[in-house]
């Protein structure tokens, strides 16, 4: 569903990713880990159209990205680090506006409050503005779009960064539902042990390249994170 | 997908309080302009046909007198407030209403508003127009100029583009929610005057206002919307909003406020026009020499009133003086007002970089409180004028005394008063404006297409960088 294939992305003199080439299929939680300034949130973008690669290509659902920019976003939904969402409006109507846009049509009010339960915000919330929201709420909001947008891969740049254990396992609960209805999911993140627990395949990034791929139940917690320290020490 | 964005920005600006803040300022100062145009307007149109009225009533019951004592004497003509002067004044306050229709020479429109205005009238009247022209593009500008840069700077704008949002659907619902801004202001109240504006009307004058208010709508239309994609290009093009708004208002300073005043001291030194004393002499000198020519030609005499033409004759004289000065007349008030018309015409092209000048000359065109306006009135005074000069001079021949004796003690009587028909000006028609002013309408649509190519391109670049 989701595929880079050999992409390599230039600024200036500085080499941001090197070849990389990764797939998720449907149904997959593909975790990829990195330091910062590995190039994971610059394969993100470049998923997104955002940024057009130097060279090799993506494609989402055999789609080309910089050829059918606006097809593959049809396919996707995406939560940065920080949902950014306007302040001055409801958690619940800026669902509605963001739905609207994704969808191409105005969900009834059950049908918003339902979705922003299942993303685990509580009722009461939904009409308060989201000025006053916590990180953790917000993320909430960016995942009741996602889910009113029903799409079949999922893009997340370090999703979980800054949001307390609980809030934390519930994204990932949410995430292992996700993946169970066959949606592909590519998540960037510095949470070892979250991305053991919830991915079902890991990537390990340094200086662009992607230098481990492996299946999450062939790894311990333990030697995950060893061989994490010996990917970032060498 | 444009309208949802369009609902959700207007929204956001509703709820922002500045909306509410400035174009609540804004509305107030258009209703205060309005009543005030109204009020200025009724009491101007009073004093004046009273003022007429009463003058032709006076040249009618003049009782018996010379002919030329009555001409000297003359009357005054008064120009009618057209009825969307209410909307722009235009030169109005400064070029007066009133002509003396005196013997032997043109008059000046005179009594204009502004002398008896406070240096506060150096500011600009408080006009709807003005405010059009002026204070609109500033809301524009204040609600619009983090369109685009807000949204990247809070990070929505990544947000909007992963969900497949095509640039064209962002430029069209920011603009349809900046548009519809402007217009919820403008709209009800523009529309409201005009219906009470033409309802007030008498019949025959109802359609050329609707025309006139139909093309200042387009006039105006185009000249707002220029600054609305204007505003989202720059908003799109920079880095952060406070360049935006910092580049926008710098050009609103200079586009609205300096560029006017400089385009009007420029054109003054391209076309420079006479000071009064050196055309009133100008004046003086030819009609001197036009009739000089024209008594020795009629008369064979070598100055003007030569005492050695009989007095049977100076009914004849008078004709004679008098349209020998029309032609000196014609040529200096009209090289004068050519020269206006030239300034006019060359502070157009100021319009390519100040587009508050090009609106202005339509404005007032199809307001009808432009130059070319007045000028058709100061032509229709003038008509007048000759007619009563030629008529008196008819009755001095008609009546002359061949020996002479009692060409000062001939009086005429109410027959000839009442053979001079009372002064009645009919105002141009919108085509009449339209014929003057549609070089400036078509330099708005060529400025309003260059800033919608300009917000497309902004927008269509890549907006994440």
């Amino acid at each position: 569903m989701l595929d880079a294939i050999a992409v390599t992305k230039q600024f200036g003199a500085k080499r941001a990713l090197d070849n990389v080439s990764l797939n998720v299929l449907p149904g997959e939680i593909y975790c990829l880990l990195g330091a910062n300034g590995a190039g994971k949130t610059t394969l993100v973008n470049l998923f997104l159209n955002f940024l057009q690669p130097t060279s090799g290509s993506l494609q989402i659902g055999m789609i080309d990205v910089v050829r059918h920019p606006l097809e593959t976003k049809r396919l996707l939904a995406y939560i940065p680090e920080q949902v950014t969402l306007y302040g001055v409006l409801s958690g619940l109507e800026n669902l509605a506006f963001f739905s609207s846009l994704a969808i191409g049509e105005r969900l009834p009010r059950p049908r918003l409050l339902e979705l922003l339960e299942a993303a685990g915000l509580p009722r009461q919330a939904a009409d308060d503005r989201v000025a006053t929201y916590s990180k953790g709420m917000r993320q909430k909001v960016g995942i009741a779009i996602a889910l009113a947008k029903n799409a079949k891969a999922l893009l997340l740049d370090e999703p979980t960064s800054g949001l307390d254990p609980s809030a934390a396992n519930e994204f990932s609960e949410l995430l292992v539902k996700a993946s169970n209805d066959g949606v592909a999911v590519l998540t960037t993140t510095h949470d070892l042990f979250h991305a053991k627990q919830t991915g079902t395949r890991l990537g390990i990034m340094k200086h662009g390249r992607l230098v481990e791929e492996l299946r999450s139940e062939d790894v311990s917690h333990a030697d995950l994170e060893a061989l994490y320290l010996k990917h970032m020490k060498s | 997908m444009f309208a949802i964005i369009a609902a959700k920005d207007m929204r956001e600006l509703a709820r922002d309080g500045r909306l509410l803040w400035a174009g609540g300022l804004i509305l107030v100062l258009l209703l205060v302009a309005l009543a005030a145009g109204w009020n200025r307007q009724v009491q101007l149109n009073n004093e004046r046909s009273a003022g007429q009225a009463l003058d032709y009533d006076a040249w009618l019951h003049q009782g018996y007198r010379h002919p030329h004592d009555a001409a000297e004497q003359g009357m005054h003509v008064f120009k009618p407030e057209p009825p969307l002067g209410v909307f722009d004044p235009g030169i109005g306050p400064f070029v007066g209403s009133t002509v003396w229709l005196q013997a032997h020479r043109q008059s000046e429109v005179k009594f204009r508003p502004a002398q008896d205005a406070t240096g506060l009238q150096r500011f600009g009247e408080l006009s709807p127009a003005w405010l059009l022209q002026v204070l609109v593009p500033l809301l524009i500008i204040v609600i619009g100029f983090n369109s685009m840069s807000g949204e990247r700077e809070r990070g929505t704008l990544r947000q909007l583009l992963s969900l497949g949002v095509p640039a064209r659907s962002l430029l069209l619902g920011k603009a349809a929610a900046l548009a519809s801004c402007a217009g919820v202001l403008i709209a009800p109240v523009g529309v409201g005057f005009a219906a009470f504006l033409v309802a007030r009307l008498p019949a025959g004058e109802r359609l050329d206002v609707v025309y006139r208010i139909s093309w200042l709508a387009a006039g105006y239309g185009l000249y707002l919307g220029l600054f609305v994609f204007l505003t989202l290009a720059v908003s799109a093009l920079v880095r952060s909003s406070r360049a935006a708004l910092v580049i926008l208002l710098g050009f609103w300073v200079a586009a609205t406020l300096i560029a006017p005043r400089t385009a009007s001291e420029a054109v003054n030194l391209l076309y420079p026009t006479p000071s009064r004393l050196a055309f009133d002499d100008h004046l003086s000198h030819d009609i001197a020499g036009a009739a000089s020519k024209a008594w020795a030609a009629h008369f064979g005499a070598r100055t003007q009133w030569d005492p050695s033409l009989p007095l049977s004759k100076w009914g004849a004289a008078l004709k004679v003086d008098d349209a020998a000065g029309y032609g000196a007349l014609d040529e200096n008030f009209g090289g004068l007002w050519d020269t206006f018309e030239r300034q006019q015409r060359a502070q157009e092209w100021v319009g390519l970089v100040a587009p508050v000048v090009a609106l202005r000359g339509f404005s007032m065109g199809l307001a009808g409180t432009d130059f070319s306006q007045h000028r058709d009135f100061s032509t229709a005074a003038e008509t007048q004028r000759r007619k009563i000069q030629d008529i008196v001079s008819e009755d001095l021949i008609k009546h002359a005394d061949p020996l002479g004796n009692a060409h000062f003690t001939y009086k005429a009587g109410p027959e000839l008063w009442a053979s001079v028909p009372p002064f009645k000006y009919q105002l141009p028609s919108v085509s009449f404006a339209l014929a003057h002013h549609w070089g400036s309408l078509a330099l708005l649509a060529v400025l309003f297409c260059l800033s919608v190519a300009l917000a497309h391109y902004a927008l269509s670049r890549p907006l994440m960088r």
